[in-house]
């Protein structure tokens, strides 16, 4: 989940585009990391010492780690060490970012070292699953500290994401929320939270999109019929929320209950309440979660 | 039993839940499926069909799961019926076994955990 939410940052600090950033989502599956990518993200290089490697590489035919170690910046255990290290998603997306020019290397240094130092985050923090940690990438990039029911929110859509690389894919970047009380879209599918307290659940996206989504949730399953996305899509935040309402019981004693989905088209809903719309961009394109408590 | 003679009833209001589970029970060699979109439905196709097991959601329109299951295990108390939910609170748990559940599946439900459920019945040790 780091991945998609240091793909979120280097957006909103205006780093690279939304397109740059979803053509690279596209591509990074077949990136291949570079041990100059690995030596910036361990510290153990600079930029300005990688790109030194890499301009040396064009009169020298020696491999990088060879280079590097013959110029000083590495040890030749360094090099094994780094060679070992299983390349995590979110140096995937650099890397891919690099490659094609979208970012130097110096960008990406000061990037990822400015990243992890606002969260306060270690790598181990990083690879992990926790989900205190997890929560602390949502707070950070959504600030719903400021809201009230702020745990409910962040719990909510802490699991949301998770959801998403779960069933959806990891391909997306989460985009600025806004608060908002009414929603138009071409589809939407809906699902109350009832019990020891009240919420609002959705999915808002537009024709294409909501296919794109109820496709990757069905997967072999899949039949391209109306009815078929809405129960797919329908299906998709049914579990969710079925998971968020098992870990209210489970870790807080809380019982609540979910209501029977509910799907417009081309609607425009008065929501009667505020609520957070938090867009989401995946590789085939937007698609909108709303939630309130 | 052998699992090619067994028949199955299938009972969720998603059509998307109901498809992709009868598809993989069938690619297990069950020959008989019956599907139910609703607490009701599945009532009246537990009596006219008697599967050997019945999946079950909980959230449904018309009659609930947990209805549906107090009205199969009225009708024949050794039905063995699997809960399958979204919504596995232990209140939820509770309810369902106190109506008489063979067992509780929290969804997505995983094709190892139906995999193995269907494999026990067939060997009566369910």
């Amino acid at each position: 989940m780091f991945s998609q939410f240091f793909g979120g940052y280097l957006l909103n600090s205006e780093l690279v585009t939304k397109e740059q950033l979803t053509k690279a989502l596209d591509e990074k599956k077949n990136t291949r990391m570079r041990l100059g990518v690995l030596a910036i993200n361990e510290g153990l290089m600079t930029a300005e010492q990688v790109e030194h490697v890499n301009v040396t590489q064009q009169t020298v035919d020696k491999l990088f780690g060879d280079l590097a170690v013959d110029l000083g910046y590495l040890k030749p255990s360094d090099v094994d060490d780094l060679l070992h290290k299983q390349p995590t998603d979110y140096l995937l997306l650099g890397q891919t970012l690099v490659n094609s020019g979208v970012l130097s290397n110096a960008d990406f240094e000061k990037a990822i070292n400015e990243y992890k130092k606002k969260l306060a985050l270690n790598d181990d923090d990083i690879s992990g699953d926790q989900s205190e940690k997890l929560s602390v990438l949502v707070n950070e990039f959504y600030h719903f500290n400021t809201a009230e029911n702020a745990k409910l929110y962040t719990n909510y859509t802490t699991l949301l994401f998770k959801s998403l690389i779960r069933f959806i894919g990891d391909d997306f970047t989460p985009l600025e929320a806004s608060v908002t009380r009414s929603i138009a879209a071409e589809r939407t599918v809906r699902q109350d939270i009832t019990g020891a307290y009240s919420g609002v659940t959705m999915i808002a996206c537009g024709k294409a999109e909501y296919s794109m989504f109820s496709k990757r949730f069905a997967k072999e399953a899949y039949i391209a019929a109306e009815e078929f996305d809405d129960a797919s899509s329908g299906e998709f935040l049914n579990v969710c929320n079925g998971l968020y309402a098992v870990n209210e019981s489970n870790e807080f004693g809380t019982e609540i209950s979910l209501t029977p989905l509910t799907f417009t088209k081309g609607e425009t809903l008065e929501l009667g309440r505020e609520c957070f719309s938090i867009p989401v961009q995946f590789t085939f394109g937007e698609v909108e979660f709303v939630i309130s408590f | 039993m052998k699992i090619e003679d067994m028949s199955v009833l299938v009972c969720d209001d998603s059509m998307f839940a109901r498809k992709s589970l009868c598809m993989f029970i069938a690619t297990l060699g069950v020959k008989n499926i019956f599907e139910a979109a609703d607490g009701k439905e599945a009532v009246e196709k537990f009596a006219e069909n008697r599967p050997d097991v019945v999946f079950m959601d909980i959230v449904m329109p018309v009659v609930t799961g947990i209805d549906a299951l107090k009205q199969i295990k009225d009708t024949d108390p050794a039905a063995k019926v699997i809960m399958a939910s979204s919504v596995g609170t232990q209140s939820h748990l509770k309810e369902a076994i106190k109506a008489g559940a063979t067992d509780f599946l929290q969804k997505p439900v995983s094709n190892d955990q139906v995999k193995k459920i269907i494999e026990n019945i067939s060997k009566g040790v369910l």
